[in-house]
C-alpha cells in the first residue's frame, strides 16, 4: 500500500499539463508528418509507376520492348500468353529533340527519361552490345524525391532484350546465359543547366554527406543558442539578479544585446566545433573508400559544391535564424517563473525545429501539398533547413522569398521582445500553468498595463 | 535638509482598476533612514520597484537627488543601488567576482571601481571565503555579500527591500549596525519590512502602508506619542484599525 501511495505521488506529480502539452505537441508532429509525408507517398508511387521512354530507334524491337513494360504483372501469373494484359498508360512516350535535357524534360513536365537510341533495334537483333541512355533531372537531394521508375525499366529491359533476342531468332530461352549482359546504360544526372555522366542515385549518395550533417549542425545550434538564452534570462529572473541588474545605471537594450551577443558568440563557437567534430567523424568512416576525390569532381561538375558566394548566402541565413531563435528565446524566457517552467518553455522551439528538420531529410518540401506545404513553410526554421538544398538546386527564388520571410519575423520577434525587456512585463509576465483550474487548462497571464 | 527622495502621489496598478500603491507620499533627506512597514502584499516592494525605475509609474512621481524617474530613468539609477528581497547573485561568480562585476556596472573609472571592491569586501566580512564560489554561501553570507554590493559604491539613496528577512538575530544586527553606520557618513536608505520592532531600532521615519494607501508617516518617537503606544507594533494595529473605520464610513 505504501508502494501504491509513492507511485501515485510520483505518476501525479509527472502527469502535469506541461506533460499533456507534450503529448499533444508530440501527436501533432506525427500527424503533420504523416500528412506530408502521405502526399508524397502518393506522388512518388504515381511517379515511379509511370516509365517515360523517348523511341529514337522507332524499330519492331524497341516498340515491342516498350510494350513489355506496360504488362500488367498479375496477368502474366497463369503463363499463358493469351492472359497478358496491357496497360498503355504505364508508359508515357516523349521525344527529346535537342541535348539541352533541362529544357526538353521540363517541357514535358517528367523528371527522368530513357532514350532508346537509333540502331538499338539491329544491334540488339544481332546479339551485340546495346546502349540505353538514363537521365534524370534531380532537384532535391532528399531521400524520397529521386525515386524515379527507370531503374524498374531498365532491368525489365535488360532482360528482356535477351529473351527477344532469343526469341527472335528462334532460340530456346532455356539457354538464355544469367549475369552475361548486352545491355548497358549510360547515366546522365541534370542539375540546373549542368549535367554529369553518372547516376542521380549516386549523386545522392554523395550528397548525402552533406545533406546529413548540415541539418544537424543546424538542429543543435538552434536548440542551443535557445537554451543559453532561456537559461540566461531565466535564472537572472529567478535569481532576482535581473532587477538588481535592472535598476543598476545601464541601458536595458544593453543588457539585452549582451546577453543575444553572448549567446550568439558561444553558439557560433559551439557550431564550429560541431563542424570541424562531424568532418572529421565522416573522414574517419570515408577514409576507408577513398575514391581519389573522384566523388568531389563529380559533384563540382553538377555544381553541387559550394561557391564562396553559396557560403556567404548559408551563412546568412544560419545569421538570421540564429537571430530568430535569440528574439523568441528572450520572450520565452521572460515568461519562466521557475526552472520547470524554463524548461517547458523550451518545447515550442524544439517542436519548430524538429519538423521541418525531419522532413527536410527525407521529402522535397516544394512537391508537397499546398496545404502541408504552407504550414511548412510558415515555421521559420524551415527556410533555414532548406537554404543549402535550394542554394545547390538553383531554387534561389525559394530561398530569397524564405530569407524575406524571415527578416519580418525577425523584426516581429525582436520588436516585441524589445518591448517586454523595456517595459514592467519583464518583471510582471509569467506564463502559468494553473493548477487549481479545471482540467489544467493553459493560461497565459500577461499582466502589465 | 536637503531632499535625496520624493515621493509624490505615486500609484501603480498591476491590472487594470487594482491599486497596489496608491498616492504614496513621502520624503527621505540626505543620511535618513525610511522604512515602509506593512503587511504582506500591502504594496512595499511595489512601490520600491517603480522609485528604482523598474515599474513604471501610473501615477505621480518620485525625485531621486532632483531627477524624475518618469523621464530621467538614467539618472536616477545613477543614484540608487536596488537590493530585491530574497535577491541572490550568480552563483558560479566568487564573491570577489561579483563584487567587482557589480563595480564595473555602477563604474567606468577603473580606480573606482577598484575602491568599490575593496570597500565591498570590508562591508561583507566573509574572510577568505569571498573567493569561494556563491552557490557555496549560506543565505545570511548571500544576503551579507549583497548588502555590501548595495552600499559599496556610496549611493546617494540605497534601496533594501526587507534587508534582514531571513537572516538570524546575530546577523540581522550586524546588518542593522551597518545601515546605521553608512547613514551616519550621509547615506540615504529605503527600506521595507513587516518587522515593526527591527524597524523601531533602524530607522529615523517610518511610514506605514496597508492595502497599498499610506496612512501615516513619521518618527517613531512621534507615532507612538500620537497614538499613545508603547511600539510600533501598537500602533500599526491602532493605525490600521483607524483605517478601516475610515474606510467603512467612507463607504456609507
Ligand atoms: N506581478 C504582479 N502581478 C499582479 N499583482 C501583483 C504582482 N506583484 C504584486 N502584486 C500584487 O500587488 C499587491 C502588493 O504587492 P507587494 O509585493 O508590493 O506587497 P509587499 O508589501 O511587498 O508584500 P510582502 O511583505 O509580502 O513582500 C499584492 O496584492 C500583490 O498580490
Ligand atoms: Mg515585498
Amino acid at each position: 500500500m505504501k508502494f501504491f501511495s509513492l507511485l501515485k505521488k510520483e505518476i501525479r506529480e509527472l502527469l502535469t499539463p506541461t506533460a499533456f502539452i507534450g503529448m499533444i505537441c508530440t501527436l501533432i508532429l506525427f500527424v503533420v508528418i504523416g500528412e506530408a509525408f502521405g502526399g508524397i507517398m502518393e506522388e512518388v508511387v504515381d511517379e515511379a509507376s509511370t516509365y517515360v521512354i523517348c523511341d529514337q530507334d522507332k524499330s519492331d524491337f524497341s516498340t515491342q520492348l516498350i510494350k513489355t513494360l506496360t504488362i500488367i504483372p498479375e496477368s502474366t501469373e497463369s503463363g499463358k500468353i493469351e492472359d497478358i494484359k496491357y496497360d498503355i498508360d504505364r508508359v508515357k512516350l516523349i521525344d527529346i529533340e535537342s541535348d539541352d535535357y533541362q529544357a526538353e524534360l521540363k517541357k514535358h513536365d517528367v523528371s527522368s527519361v530513357l532514350i532508346i537510341p537509333k540502331g538499338f533495334g539491329d544491334k540488339a537483333q544481332k546479339g551485340e552490345e546495346v546502349e540505353i541512355h538514363n537521365i534524370t533531372l534531380m532537384s532535391s537531394g532528399s531521400m524520397l524525391s529521386n525515386i524515379s521508375a527507370n531503374d524498374a525499366a531498365i532491368e525489365t529491359f535488360k532482360a528482356q532484350v535477351k529473351s527477344l533476342f532469343y526469341v527472335n531468332n528462334g532460340l530456346s530461352t532455356d539457354n538464355i546465359v544469367k549475369g552475361e549482359t548486352i545491355v548497358q546504360v549510360k547515366d546522365t544526372t541534370v542539375i540546373k543547366d549542368k549535367s554529369a555522366d553518372i547516376s542521380s542515385s549516386v549523386v545522392s549518395s554523395l550528397l548525402s554527406t552533406q545533406s546529413l550533417f548540415v541539418p544537424i549542425v543546424i538542429f543543435v545550434l538552434i536548440i542551443y543558442c535557445s537554451q543559453l538564452i532561456i537559461g540566461a534570462i531565466s535564472t537572472e529572473k529567478i535569481d532576482k539578479t535581473f532587477e538588481t541588474l535592472l535598476s543598476a545605471p545601464v541601458t536595458r537594450i544593453s543588457i539585452l544585446s549582451s546577453k543575444m551577443l553572448a549567446a550568439a558568440t558561444i553558439a557560433a563557437l559551439n557550431a564550429v566545433v560541431y563542424m570541424i567534430g562531424f568532418s572529421r567523424m565522416m573522414n574517419g568512416i570515408m577514409g576507408s573508400v577513398d575514391d581519389g576525390g573522384a566523388s568531389s569532381k563529380v559533384l563540382e561538375e553538377l555544381g553541387l559544391t559550394l561557391t564562396t558566394s553559396s557560403y556567404f548566402l548559408l551563412g546568412l541565413q544560419m545569421f538570421l535564424t540564429i537571430l530568430i531563435t535569440l528574439a523568441v528565446s528572450l520572450i520565452l524566457g521572460a515568461l519562466a517563473k521557475d526552472a520547470k517552467s524554463a524548461q517547458t518553455l523550451m518545447m515550442p522551439i524544439t517542436f519548430l525545429s524538429m519538423v521541418p528538420y525531419m522532413l527536410t531529410m527525407f521529402v522535397d518540401i516544394r512537391t508537397l501539398p499546398i496545404i502541408v506545404r504552407l504550414v511548412v513553410y510558415a515555421i521559420p526554421f524551415t527556410h533555414t533547413f532548406i537554404a543549402s538544398e535550394n542554394i545547390l538546386f538553383g531554387h534561389m527564388n525559394v530561398y530569397w522569398a524564405g530569407f524575406a520571410y524571415q527578416l519580418v519575423l525577425l523584426v516581429i520577434c525582436l520588436t516585441v521582445a524589445v518591448k517586454i525587456f523595456t517595459s514592467d512585463k519583464i518583471l510582471t509576465m509569467t506564463l502559468s500553468f494553473d493548477k487549481k483550474s479545471k482540467a489544467g487548462k493553459k493560461k497565459l497571464k500577461l499582466f502589465g498595463k | 535638509m536637503e531632499k535625496v527622495l520624493e515621493v509624490t502621489g505615486l500609484s501603480k496598478m498591476y491590472k487594470k482598476g487594482i491599486y497596489a500603491a496608491k498616492e504614496v507620499s513621502f520624503d527621505v533627506k540626505k543620511g535618513e533612514i525610511f522604512a515602509l512597514i506593512g503587511p504582506n502584499g500591502a504594496g512595499k516592494t511595489t512601490t520600491i520597484r517603480v522609485i528604482a525605475t523598474l515599474l513604471t509609474a501610473n501615477e505621480g512621481d518620485a525625485i531621486v537627488n532632483g531627477h524624475s524617474i518618469l523621464n530621467e530613468a538614467e539618472k536616477v539609477r545613477e543614484n540608487i543601488t536596488y537590493l530585491p528581497d530574497e535577491a541572490g547573485a550568480y552563483k558560479t561568480m566568487t564573491g570577489k567576482q561579483y563584487l567587482e562585476f557589480m563595480a564595473s556596472i555602477y563604474t567606468a573609472d577603473k580606480e573606482k571601481a577598484k575602491e568599490f571592491v575593496k570597500s565591498g569586501i570590508e562591508i561583507a566580512e566573509l574572510g577568505e571565503r569571498i573567493n569561494d564560489k556563491i552557490g557555496t554561501y549560506s543565505r545570511g553570507m548571500t544576503r551579507k555579500l549583497l548588502l555590501s554590493r548595495a552600499v559599496m559604491s556610496r549611493p546617494a539613496l540605497a534601496i533594501l527591500d526587507e534587508p534582514t528577512s531571513g537572516l538570524d538575530i546575530l546577523n540581522a544586527l550586524e546588518i542593522r549596525r551597518m545601515i546605521k553606520r553608512f547613514a551616519s557618513e550621509g547615506m540615504s536608505f529605503l527600506l521595507s519590512s513587516h518587522n515593526m520592532l527591527e524597524i523601531e531600532f533602524v530607522s529615523d521615519k517610518v511610514g506605514i502602508i496597508a492595502k497599498g494607501h499610506i496612512l501615516e508617516v513619521g518618527t517613531s518617537a512621534e507615532l507612538k506619542e500620537k497614538y499613545s503606544a508603547s511600539n510600533l507594533e501598537e500602533v500599526f494595529e491602532k493605525v490600521v484599525k483607524e483605517a478601516n473605520l475610515h474606510e467603512e464610513l467612507s463607504e456609507n
